[in-house]
């Protein structure tokens, strides 16, 4: 009888036919990020030439408007869904190629500052949301589940964690609307704010990444600000996701303890299977440019590719977003959620202007 | 029974985690571009 069962699942075919269901949403996430890359450079020309005063949008913002655009107007069709949830998978290719930009002294330094400042903004993010979630009286799991996006990484770690603390479905949704939510907004905030506070290449960079709970969102919240942002922003996210899997197992020997989840077995291979592997890629690389085993020409190459891969997430981040969907999900978890990410945005802020004094940024 | 054994094993090599596969996909093109398949990648 189990045969039968298990005998359907393991198709050798179903891998290709997966494959082919991606390629019409592919399709559209690059239609959408170059049509984004051409409006970049069309646009400002245009008006350039007629003498219109018009700001120089950049190929991130439009992609994720157009995107936008698609999704809360006449909405994503089915086939392209498939192949448009596949921006995380082109973030992270996008970021293991990222690492050909960053030569290890660099990654040591700015890591071991971002390291610090990461360790700091996960334990007072967690106590501030844990302590927000008790004084609206939400759920405990639903309150975890939060406290760990707005911490740590957003969507990927409450995936994570619902798993491990076995919480509800619902409480699962409730959390990625509401991370998602903000970090649509969060997308739009930051680069006013930082533009507004006159901050540097380097200290918006480190509060995008510190701020900001989704990568595709903190990766482009950087690229909005300038390259040398994004690229920062990109480095200190990534420290942020390495730490996930300590904050996973935390919660899961907590909830295990109070006999709500099961208990963790070999600690070891929980951290292996629960920590973001595009970082190590990202380290991989970065170690082979340092001991140039690309060339100069090759190293630039390998820049444009990553560029090209992020594109396809920009588009991604815009058309996943749906804010119709979200207001469905009810509003005391987003209302949680939104106090938690200001007061996280500020507290972020004030460690960045922080370090800044200390190391004489 | 052996080509359920081999169809078991091709399940598990697909089933790995979406990170594995990007990473996976990053290394193949930064080899690509390291052997000279990929002289030039415009932007």
């Amino acid at each position: 009888m189990a045969d039968v069962v298990t005998v359907p699942q393991v198709r050798p075919v179903q891998p290709a036919l997966r494959f082919l269901r991606v390629i019409p949403g592919v399709l559209l996430l690059a239609a959408v990020g170059y049509a984004g890359k051409l409006l970049e450079q069309n646009v400002g020309a245009y008006a350039k030439a007629h003498h219109w005063t018009f700001p120089n949008i950049e190929y991130v913002l439009w992609a994720i408007v157009l995107g936008l655009v698609i999704s809360n107007t006449v909405g994503v069709p089915e086939i392209f869904r498939t192949g448009v949830a596949t921006y995380e998978f082109w973030l992270k290719a996008g970021i293991v190629l990222l690492g050909a930009r960053f030569l290890l002294g660099d990654i040591l330094k700015l890591g071991g500052v971002s390291l610090v400042l990461v360790a700091i903004e996960i334990v007072g993010s967690l106590a501030f949301m844990t302590f927000l979630g008790r004084l609206f009286k939400l759920k405990p799991k639903l309150t975890t589940l939060l406290a760990v996006g707005s911490a740590v990484c957003g969507v990927s770690a409450i995936i994570a964690t619902k798993g491990a603390i076995e919480a509800d479905d619902e409480d699962s949704s409730f959390s990625i609307a509401a991370i998602l939510a903000l970090g649509a907004l969060a997308l739009f905030t930051f680069p006013v704010i930082g533009h507004f506070l006159h901050l540097s290449d380097r200290a918006y960079g480190l509060w995008a990444g510190l701020g900001v709970d989704n990568t595709a969102e903190a990766t482009a919240a950087g690229a909005l600000y300038s390259d040398a942002a994004g690229k920062l922003a990109v480095l200190v996210k990534s420290t942020r996701n390495a730490m996930i899997g300590f904050v996973v197992l935390g919660y899961a020997i907590y909830w295990a303890g109070k006999g709500q989840a099961q208990a963790v077995g070999n600690k070891a291979a929980f951290l292996w299977q629960k920590f973001p592997k595009f970082v190590l890629g990202f380290l991989v690389i970065s170690v082979l440019a340092t001991y140039h085993f690309f060339n100069k020409d090759q190293v630039g190459a390998l820049a444009n590719l990553s560029r090209w891969a992020f594109l396809l997430t920009f588009a991604g981040v815009g058309l996943r977003t749906n804010f119709s969907e979200m207001r469905k999900q009810g509003l005391r978890p987003f209302l949680v959620g939104a106090i938690g990410e200001v007061v996280i945005a500020g507290f972020t802020l004030a460690l960045v202007y922080g370090a800044g004094k200390i190391f004489g940024w | 029974m052996s080509a359920e054994v081999e169809a078991k094993k091709t399940g598990s090599f697909w089933k790995l985690s979406l990170d594995t596969w990007a990473v996976l996909l990053a290394f193949l093109l930064a080899l690509l571009v390291r052997v000279g398949v990929f002289k030039h990648i415009p932007w």
